[in-house]
């Protein structure tokens, strides 16, 4: 969760905010959109939540991913409810940064770790 | 005439040449490169070499202030007398139908790297000498350096070829059934005492991270003290602390470092090397495993002489540790044997200081080889342990 914090913290440092006070009002920018294909570790069905086991190496971390009513979760391109996620599940999500945190924007479950 | 002669010339030459080619010492680049992948070789020797600071990007938590370090002995990308602490939870019970998988790798906990040191800021902070190890956790493992020589040509063998050796349902009823781990993305594994990790150049970043609390772009957050997030201000150096290029030319070094040299076969050496079939230490010593493609012709479609299956074997209770992907504490990658000429500890940790020693303590899936090995007249053991030392 650490990790999630610091991480978050990288990314919205990194949005300018000084160089636009003297613009124009201008819709705010689209953070960016991340990928991660990892195993889930824990899906919170309740809370709208899913963390993802990945990492680079022996480096490994989780990345926890609050999920909306509006994220697409699909499984071989049809639509898949929340829990029918498991822990164990191979998936790829598409995310980004939001103040809260990191938010899912597109969950593909494609299959599980052999 | 005289063209003969001259062409005739050039032929001697060449032969010589290629004669007297002295084959590569260890440290040495592989033979073949180009002009521009040895300057990549060079450039990428210079970043091994370094020494990290905190103010450079070392830590807070680490193993090492640089891969000269750990890999040092007898030269850089050679062994080192470091010992570094990996834990995870193992729940057997959970078979990963539908609830949580049986191995817990810690990852929200630090794990499963357990940095031994810590820079100064991060000792006055919190008043630790190295990173605790959770009590969830269920083991300890302890964790030699390996050698890196010749993990290009490892990393350039394909998956077709590795999965090729495994019989995870032991259909052949040899007692044998090796098996690949997978990552958490489902890619093959293969480097690492488990074959967590798919490919070198994720070796490579995730050892900056986990090893020296080096944050690169691929890894830009740092290690947190066992889950805890890090207290403010001990971590001075900006993220990401290596650049991209950076790491791309340190790779570069690795994947590119020969592989050791194996020595002269004697004529005990070759009589144990016929042992070493019988036996059927070749089961998962698998003498030679073959690259693939690859963009660098050094490393394309050539032998290693790995001695490994790169595949997960049970190896028995007395030698188990810590579950890591789909490895359970008892099952290890097949150690390649390339370079154990020059080892003086063997295994995993390091426990055994012989390879008579470390023969014996194979089980498992082992125990039908080990046995054999038992069984061998005095002079056949000799045979294969020196055939072993040249390797």
């Amino acid at each position: 969760m650490s990790r999630l914090v610091l991480a978050s913290i990288c990314i919205i440092a990194a949005f300018p905010t000084a160089a636009t006070a003297q613009q124009p009002p201008q819709p705010p920018p689209s953070p960016p959109t991340h990928n991660v294909q990892g195993a889930v570790r824990v899906v919170d069905v309740r809370g709208r939540a899913l963390e993802v086991t990945t990492g680079v190496g022996m480096a490994l971390r989780v990345v926890r991913l609050q999920v909306p009513a509006d994220t697409r979760v699909t499984a071989a391109g049809a639509p898949l409810p929340l829990a029918r996620l498991q822990a164990g599940d191979l998936v790829r999500v598409s995310y980004g940064a939001r103040p809260g945190g990191f938010v899912a924007y597109a969950i593909e479950r494609l299959g599980r770790v052999p | 005439m005289m063209r003969r002669l001259a062409a005739g010339a050039i032929c001697l030459l060449v032969a010589a040449a290629g004669a007297c080619r002295r084959p590569p010492q260890l440290g040495d680049p592989l033979p073949g490169l180009s002009t521009a992948e040895r300057a990549r070789f060079d450039r990428g020797r210079a970043i091994f070499d370094s020494v990290f600071t905190p103010a450079t990007g070392l830590g807070p938590l680490f193993n090492a202030n640089g891969c000269i370090e750990c890999h040092e002995d007898p030269v850089r990308g050679g062994t080192g007398d470091e010992v570094e602490r990996h834990a995870s939870a193992f729940h057997p019970g959970v078979t990963g139908g539908g609830g949580a998988r049986p191995c817990d790798e810690l990852a929200t906990l630090g794990g499963p790297v357990y940095q031994n040191h810590v820079t100064p800021a991060l000792q006055t902070a919190l008043g630790i000498d190295s990173e605790p190890v959770p009590p969830e956790a269920t083991a300890i493992a302890h964790r030699t350096t390996p050698d890196i020589f010749g993990f290009g040509l490892l990393d350039a063998v394909p998956d077709s070829e590795i999965l090729a050796y495994a019989d995870p349902d032991d259909r052949d009823r040899d007692g044998i059934s090796g098996r690949p781990n997978r990552f958490f993305d489902g890619r093959l594994g293969r480097f690492g005492r488990k074959a967590l990790v798919p490919a070198l150049r994720e070796f490579n970043e995730g050892a900056l991270a986990a090893e020296q609390g080096i944050t690169t772009p691929a890894v830009p957050t740092e290690e947190t003290v066992a889950g805890r997030p890090l207290p403010a201000g001990v971590d001075p150096a900006p993220d990401p602390e290596l650049s991209d290029s950076a790491v791309a030319l340190l790779d570069a070094f690795v994947r590119l470092l020969a592989p050791p040299s194996p020595l002269r076969l004697s004529r005990e050496a070759r009589q144990g090397r016929d042992a070493f079939g019988r036996v059927g230490c070749d089961r998962c010593h698998v003498p030679v495993l073959r690259t693939g493609d690859s963009p660098i012709p050094a490393l394309s479609h050539r032998d290693v002489a790995a001695y490994t299956d790169l595949l997960l074997h049970d190896m028995g209770p007395e030698l188990a540790d810590i579950c890591l992907g789909l490895a359970t504490p008892s099952e290890f990658r097949t150690e390649p044997l390339m370079g154990v000429h020059r080892m003086a500890r063997f295994l995993h940790d390091g426990r055994a200081t012989t390879l008579e020693q470390a023969i014996e303590l194979h089980n498992g899936e082992a125990a039908r080889a080990r046995d054999r090995f038992r069984a061998l007249s005095a002079e056949d053991r000799a045979a294969l342990v020196a055939f072993l030392k040249t390797l």
